[in-house]
């Protein structure tokens, strides 16, 4: 497959990846430590979405299932179906230590490896999710961080996890 | 320093080629270990009376149960000694039971002394304000 076209094709899919599993465990609830708080206090204060800055929040302060993605994909590059589930299990190992329950990054790095190999048959290479769940996390934090929560607080309103007041 | 590290590689590799662990098992192997050491650990897990969901909210919870976390673990180490290519007796059988055990009984005596849970007194102190 066209290195670009796989690259697109698997931004997206890690972003549906990770935004389904980290809202469907609850990031836009609650906040889970106080500097998840904090962001979302601030984006909420620039005019965004309170329950997508917790996300945002919290995916900055332990690893969910953003880093489960990503992770996963590594390990999927470097050691095929195991590393994945190798990536899981550090991965909830990082989670404990950051006082998280780590529900959502083990959830996000199995599913990560399940969708890396289901795609391999049609040609997507670990290498661009990779480069794809970069490009993901890039729209969830990087380009626009009020209108990235805003979205973020429809997800979380439709799956019935926003923000309790 | 890295002519030193091609020869260790190596020498670790020939090892197990020839030594310890000789035996490739297919993909149907590795996919019944891992089916194998994911029952063992709940099974046994649940014989140690550990609760099979954890407490409420669930999604919220800290609690180690047979679910949640014995199977996560398992499965992880397992996976090390699966691409270390060491599988023991019997296509790998054997090594899934005993990871599967050792988790169960990691996760019942060991886990709160290495993972503890975050303080009750400080949770969500300012947080939720």
């Amino acid at each position: 497959m066209n290195e670009i076209i796989g690259i697109i094709i698997a931004a997206i899919l890690c972003w549906l990846n990770f935004v389904i599993v980290d809202t469907y465990f609850g990031l836009p609830e609650q906040p889970g430590v106080k500097g998840a708080s904090n962001i979302g206090n601030d984006i909420k204060k620039r005019g965004g979405d309170i329950a997508g800055g917790f996300f945002q929040g919290n995916v900055l302060c332990s690893p969910d299932a953003s880093a489960g993605t990503l992770l996963a994909s590594i390990g999927y590059l470097l050691l095929g179906i195991p590393g994945g589930i190798i990536a899981a299990f550090f991965v909830f190992i990082g989670n404990r230590l950051c006082a998280d329950p780590g529900y959502a990054g083990t959830c996000g790095s199995l599913t990560a490896t399940a969708i890396i190999f289901l795609t391999s048959f049609i040609g997507l290479t670990p290498e661009m999710f990779v480069v794809g769940m970069v490009i993901a996390i890039l729209t969830i934090m990087g380009i626009d961080q009020t209108r990235a929560s805003i979205v973020l607080g429809k997800i979380a309103k439709k799956f019935n996890r926003h923000a309790r007041e | 320093m890295f002519g030193l590290m091609y020869d260790a590689i190596s020498f670790a590799a020939y090892g197990n080629s020839y030594g310890l662990g000789n035996i490739n098992i297919s993909p149907f192997d590795i996919i019944v270990t891992y089916v194998v050491a994911i029952i063992c650990a709940i099974v046994v897990a649940l014989l140690l009376r550990l609760p099979l969901l954890p407490s409420k909210p669930y999604r919220y919870s800290f609690d180690v149960s047979a679910l949640y976390p014995t199977p996560i673990i398992a499965i992880g180490i397992l996976s090390i000694f699966i691409i270390l290519n060491y599988t023991f007796m019997y296509n790998g059988l054997v090594l899934a039971v005993i990871i599967g055990v050792l988790s169960a009984l990691f996760v019942k005596y060991l886990f709160y002394a290495i993972f503890p849970k975050p303080l009750d007194d400080n949770a969500g102190e300012d947080i939720n304000e």
